[in-house]
């Protein structure tokens, strides 16, 4: 199946309005796992897209932009293997890490680009506030979105409409010779969000919340399995007894995040209780100075 | 000399808003960073203080082109706060106004990258990525109610913090650091929770001695389930501790580790 003209001008304005949102209005439209619900409707192919998205929401979840680091383009990455995924039936996970990825990182050299190129607009608009310009301010700030748009419009453009050959060479080769190669990176894949849970623990103060650590992932893990295995023996049962009608779901991750706000908010009322705490100060030292911060996200 | 008598109205507040909102750093630069976007967002509101083509507006474009970077969530308390004092000093408040950016914009970028650029996505982001790999969609969608209220909040900031003038930043540091310190909670506890769902990889390693087969997996989940992830997150954790060492740089070292176990029959789905 190739990939269909509107679909490529579908994921191409959609790599161009993301970008966007997430510099300014940051709608959540603009997440990795949106960008996978929306090439995998437009695609065709809901699932794919959400495993796809969802795994490089988790893969970038400590990464956000700070102090201005470019970091990796997972949304440009999720629309390339959702739509390479569907058109040549790629096994999702297997395209997260041969296509998503790569491709996500090789996007930081053009962030870094257009990044550059509003300098340009940046000095344009000194020496219209010199000129007394108010008009070309705007236009020469506005045209700033040029630069960002077309830094993803371009090659995910490119690489969907003249991609595709190799891909499914690449596809080939993964399902035959080089199968373990194949099946490695579906294993990566599945690992990946490690890295993000990593980075996103670089960044929180684990040291002093460590307590909380354990328990979300005790609770979580002990939890998990009896679902898990609950489930398991439903299927089991249900394969075995004809009118069995009890229905197992998985562990509900909302009900997780309420027991871990119930503490959170616990833990702001005992703040609140002793005001002027000299605490507040240490802590803003120890974030700062804590050794092994990651300082930038570039390569 | 030239005392302003103009006074913001409701009208210039929501003009104000909406170009932050929509366009503030799409100017985006490495030389100045948000430093034309600041400009942009109250220039309406400078023209109408400092009047059209006068030397003191010029003065006060050139102040405000300046570099200028802070968190996108908060950039516009700043804001409230600069015009509070330019309406009632007129461009003698410049030099207050240049400190009063340069003083701010640092703690506020703090704050705000740790609670809207990493907790929020960190929270909902795992929510609707958990459901999403499950097939199920409506994780996004709380996700984006989420970021409307985010949004409420964002506007009704600056008419706030223009109203409060600089007594604000004293009394909103105590509140914010106890929140933040919350929301810190939050997210350590959920990455816990996640490290115990999300990684779905284990050992198929099972080496005979003897007569005996070990299966690996089963022995470990006999001490603690999910240990394995624990175990490679704590790895990946220690690595990004290392000097030179990005996030780039750590999901390729995982990647290549992974095809390489998998390849020998350590580790597998």
């Amino acid at each position: 199946m190739d990939i269909l003209w509107w679909q490529i001008l579908l994921l191409t304005l959609y790599a161009g309005y993301q970008i966007l949102d997430e510099l300014q209005i940051y709608s959540s439209l603009s997440a990795p796992v949106f960008a996978g619900l929306f090439a995998g409707l437009v695609m065709g192919d809901l699932k794919a897209g959400l495993i796809i998205g969802g795994s490089m929401q988790l893969t970038v979840l400590g990464v956000g932009t700070f102090g201005g680091a470019s970091k990796i383009d997972a949304n440009s990455g999720t629309i390339l293997a959702t739509a390479f995924s569907v058109a040549l039936g790629m096994n999702p996970e297997q395209a997260i890490a041969a296509i998503a990825v790569p491709v996500a990182s090789l996007m930081i050299q053009l962030d870094i680009l257009a990044r550059f190129a509003n300098t340009f607009f940046a000095h344009r608009i000194d020496k219209l506030v010199d000129e007394m310009n108010y008009k070309g301010i705007e236009r020469n700030f506005l045209m700033g979105a040029l630069p960002w748009s077309l830094s993803r419009m371009i090659p995910v453009f490119l690489a969907l409409a003249f991609g595709g050959g190799l891909v499914e060479k690449v596809v080939a080769v993964l399902n035959g010779d080089l199968k373990w190669l194949g099946d490695g990176l579906s294993v990566a894949g599945a690992v990946l969000p490690a890295v993000g849970f990593a980075i996103l623990l670089r960044y929180l103060p684990v040291k002093k919340h460590f307590p909380y650590l354990i328990l979300g992932f005790t609770l979580t893990a002990l939890l998990g399995t009896v679902f898990t295995n609950m489930q398991l023996l439903g299927t089991g049962v249900a394969s075995v007894v004809k009118d069995f009608s009890g229905i197992f779901n998985a562990l509900p991750m909302l009900a997780i995040a309420l027991i871990g706000f119930a503490l959170a908010a616990i833990s702001y009322k005992n703040g609140q209780m002793i005001p002027n705490a000299p605490a507040p100060k240490k802590d803003d030292a120890s974030n700062d100075s804590d050794e092994g911060e990651i300082e930038d996200d570039e390569i | 000399m030239t005392k302003s008598n103009y006074k913001l109205t409701k009208e210039d507040f929501k003009q104000i808003n909406r170009r932050s909102l929509f366009t503030f750093q799409l100017g985006w630069n490495y030389e100045r960073m948000q430093g034309s976007g600041y400009l942009y967002t109250i220039l309406p509101q400078l023209r109408k203080i400092y009047g059209d083509d006068t030397p003191e507006l010029k003065e006060v474009m050139k102040t405000h082109t300046q570099f200028f970077n802070t968190s996108n969530f908060f950039n516009t308390i700043i804001t409230g706060i600069d015009l509070a004092i330019e309406e009632k000093e007129g461009i003698g408040g410049k030099q207050t106004v240049s400190g009063l950016k340069a003083g701010m914009m640092g703690p506020f970028a703090a704050i705000g990258d740790s609670i809207f650029a990493a907790l929020i996505p960190t929270i909902f982001g795992a929510l609707a990525a958990n459901m999403a790999i499950n097939g199920n969609p409506t994780g996004i969608f709380i996700w984006i109610v989420a970021q409307i209220a985010v949004m409420i909040f964002r506007w009704k900031q600056l008419e706030f913090a223009y109203r409060e003038g600089i007594s604000l930043v004293t009394t909103m540091q105590h509140r914010l650091t106890a929140l933040t310190d919350a929301a810190t909670l939050l997210g350590v506890f959920m990455v816990g929770a996640l490290v115990a769902t999300m990684i779905n990889v284990k050992f198929s390693w099972a080496p005979s001695i003897g007569d005996v087969t070990l299966n690996m997996q089963n022995n470990l989940d006999m001490i603690l389930p999910r240990l394995l992830p624990a175990g490679i997150v704590g790895g990946v954790y220690w690595m990004l501790g290392k000097k030179n060492m990005t996030s780039t740089k750590a999901i390729f070292i995982v990647l290549v580790v992974c095809v390489a176990l998998s390849a020998l029959g350590v580790i597998s789905k």
